[in-house]
């Protein structure tokens, strides 16, 4: 049977071709095998490795040229079994769905992120982002939605809020006093007046008086909430400048975002998860962060209180650059 | 920087691209991916490299009216430069079951542009007993109406030992019917469902009409209606149903029927009344059927009797399970009604049609009666259905297979314990109506 694989794997290796470079390039015809192991597993093929052959160009230099292929295959089972398949559904459900933990590992199989491992199993339940998602045939009107029900979520500190409208149901982050049984309201227009909002509804920006405390914020309008989501956070809007709208995030930064940009009021759930005692090791390792290094390391200079100015406030308003051509 | 060695460097680059082995690999006539490093290269193929794989984005293809494209279908191999050839879907030319295919719903024949909205068996509904109230027009009254409990009190409608025959029952279904410790929920439940059946069925001889009825299960029940500008429909398989060939005689006089017609239905607003039923596009209009064809010898549904399911993915609350006996209860009578007074809607039957619901999970009882007063369902004004609802009636409090004991202290005893009368006398009341 290996003898089979093999003998597969040397028909599929292919012979010369003609390079993309001068014709001088030299044409070489068959890669060289260091190393066959025939052992009686069809997956224990090892690699064929290719000295990679030296072309000369005018100037001399020593350039390895193109031409001689090598289709490579694998050697261990399956690296398929890194994929996030779990993750790639396209209607939106609100059911839990099983998750794959990474334990920090990247797609190459190395950890990328040290620290992560282990924990409690999790289910994902997809949390909706883009709050002025418009049912089907809706489009255009503000809507309102009722809370059917606030639960804790294992995959964010934040609890989470089922909330269903019309015919459909959706996850959302919930705000601090959101209750089931509550009426949300959902809007996208900007009138001139500013709306004296409730909490946990969702107006644009520009809709909105200025010193709202706000969460969930959108940097570009329409592409779902990507700021303010923690539990306990809440941003503030500072001032509001022709079409644009300036918000100071929970680290005292300040960015400045169109004004069309849907936020919601109100500070994010769960507010006393800072206060929390993890109060063992082991209620650590349950949440899935794993022991760092033990060994004592004499701290560099990123260590220790740093007193900065504040950095320039960021702009996400993509205006028309000034060519000077 | 030397203009030479700069072109030389960028071709340096051009050689160490990952485009460039593509390109090659484009070139080569089999198509093979190059790899010319020492170490494994994760960028040869696909699926070498873990990565998530993106589509990737199609060309458009443009479609000039007039103008034919060159392809190389003639040549009989690829050649770089001339178009793919496209060809017609080849299709069998006979009919094989295993290999067909359906069509898309936009193909099928009974695609319908408007949606109609189906409840089955399965469905849980979000706002339960008020949105199946909405969806049917009823009017919904707590508790069952009086002179239906004083039904049971009378002597000849109780049967000899009664307590101890029920207590025997519910012994033997969840203590004895198994070779393991303890039966499972699903067991116990349709093993007393069955036993109480039986017990009430022992008093044929003093009431002849309850021989003139069969149980059946499985039966497929389908109904059609509109409201407003939806379009309804039940389908589905429910449990056991209890079919007789006389009707129920009508439980609310005509005065209390006319009346119906002053209540509001409750709204829910802003959720929608058709939230988590299923939707679909492809059915059948006009689709009634009562789960017998033509002239079966007991037409008339009598009691329908709803258990739990084991099923793990459709695990109803008991909200939800009340909202599902009452639309199936209401599908059954609709049912009936379009096949003797025909499918347009009437805004009052002149002979009401009553069909009985009971729904347990093994020791706590549902209680329905429902009276079916129009078919004009339509609108939210006018008369309304009428149903009676008997909720969470407890048969017995504990049925301990040991006995759970706290802190050296016997808190509940082992055996069956807080036995209730009550619910049986309800339970055999529902049977002998329109028997006695």
């Amino acid at each position: 049977m290996a003898l089979s694989c093999l003998t597969r794997a040397l028909r599929s290796l292919t012979l010369s071709q003609p390079a993309l470079l001068s014709s001088q390039v030299n044409k070489y015809s068959f890669p060289f095998a260091s190393t066959v192991n025939l052992q009686p597993s069809e997956l224990c093929i090892s690699f064929f490795v290719c000295k990679a052959p030296v072309a000369q160009l005018k100037l001399g230099t020593l350039v390895p040229s193109t031409v001689s292929q090598c289709r490579g295959f694998l050697t261990t089972a399956s690296l398929k079994q890194n994929r996030t398949y779990w993750k790639q559904m396209d209607k939106y459900t609100t059911r839990p769905m099983g998750m794959k933990k990474t334990g920090g590992r990247d797609h190459t199989g190395k950890i990328r992120t040290r620290g992560i491992g282990g924990g409690h199993k999790q289910r994902y339940r997809w949390v909706d982002f883009q709050r002025l998602r418009y049912e089907p045939n809706k489009e255009g009107q503000p809507f309102e939605e009722k809370v059917v029900q606030v639960r804790y979520d294992p995959c964010r500190s934040a609890d989470i809020a089922l909330i269903a409208g019309g015919n459909r149901k959706r996850w959302i982050i919930a705000t601090e006093k959101m209750q089931a049984g509550d009426i949300i309201k959902t809007s996208g227009v900007i009138g001139r007046m500013a709306v004296s909002a409730n909490e946990g509804d969702a107006y644009p920006l520009g809709a909105l008086p200025v010193g709202t405390l706000v969460n969930n914020l959108e940097i570009q309008p329409g592409k779902g909430s990507q700021f303010i989501r923690a539990a306990g956070t809440t941003g503030v809007l500072l001032r509001k400048v022709n079409g644009t709208a300036i918000v100071q995030l929970p680290s005292k930064q300040q960015v400045q975002v169109l004004e069309t940009c849907m936020v919601t009021v109100g500070r994010v759930s769960n507010i006393d998860h800072n206060k929390r005692i993890i109060g063992k090791a082991g209620r650590n390792r349950w949440l899935g962060i794993r022991p760092s290094s033990g060994l004592w390391k004499r701290k560099g200079g990123w260590a220790g209180r740093k007193i900065k100015p504040l950095p320039q406030m960021k702009s996400y308003i993509n205006l028309p650059l000034i060519s000077a051509n | 920087m030397i203009p030479e060695a700069t072109h030389y460097l960028k071709a340096t680059v051009s050689l160490f691209s990952p485009n460039v082995f593509l390109n090659a690999s484009k070139l080569s006539a089999q198509g093979a991916p190059s790899s010319l490093q020492t170490r494994r290269n994760l960028r040869v193929s696909h699926c070498l490299a873990a990565n998530v794989s993106h589509p990737k984005k199609q060309r458009e293809k443009v479609e000039i009216p007039g103008l034919k494209m060159v392809t190389y279908g003639d040549r009989m191999h690829y050649i770089p430069g001339l178009a793919k050839p496209v060809y017609s879907p080849w299709k069998m030319s006979f009919k094989d079951p295993r290999l067909y295919r359906s069509p898309p719903a936009q193909e099928m024949a009974l695609y319908k542009d408007k949606p109609c909205y189906v409840f089955n068996q399965r469905t849980s509904i979000l706002e339960g007993v008020r949105q199946a109230a909405w969806l049917t027009k009823t009017h919904l009254s707590p508790g069952l109406l009086p002179h239906l409990v004083s039904l049971a009190a009378k002597p000849e409608n109780q049967l000899p030992n009664q307590d101890e025959r029920v207590q025997n029952a519910i012994k033997h279904a969840r203590f004895w019917d198994t070779t393991e410790p303890r039966p499972r929920k699903e067991k116990y439940s349709k093993t007393l469902l069955l036993n109480l059946l039986h017990l009430c069925a022992s008093l044929q001889p003093s009431h002849p009409a309850v021989g003139r009825r069969i149980l059946a299960e499985n039966y497929s029940l389908a109904a059609t209606w509109k409201r407003g500008e939806d379009l309804f429909q039940i389908r589905g398989r429910n449990g056991l149903l209890h079919c007789s060939m006389d009707p129920l005689p009508r439980i609310c006089g005509e005065q209390e029927v006319l009346e119906t017609s002053d209540r509001v239905l409750e709204s829910f607003c802003p959720v929608s009344p058709t939230i988590d039923l299923q939707q679909v596009s492809v059915y059948k209009e006009e689709m009634n059927y009562t789960g017998f064809r033509g002239e079966y010898p007991y037409p008339h549904a009598h009691t329908l009797y709803f258990l739990e399911t084991s099923d793990p993915n459709c695990q109803l609350r008991p909200e939800q399970f009340r909202a599902k006996m009452i639309m199936f209860t209401f599908g059954n009578a609709l049912a009936r009604a379009h096949k003797l007074y025909g499918t347009q809607p009437q805004s009052l039957l002149e002979r009401p049609i009553t069909v009985q619901a009971v729904g347990t999970n093994g020791r706590i009882f549902q209680f329905l009666v429902f009276q079916l007063n129009t078919t004009d369902l339509s609108g939210d004004d006018g008369i309304k259905n009428q149903a009676w609802l008997d909720e969470d009636v407890e048969l017995y409090d504990f049925a301990k297979v040991r006995p759970f004991i706290k802190r050296k202290e016997v808190k509940v005893p082992a055996g069956l314990a807080g036995y209730k009368p009550e619910t049986f006398s309800k339970f055999l009341t529902l049977y002998l109506h329109g028997a006695a």
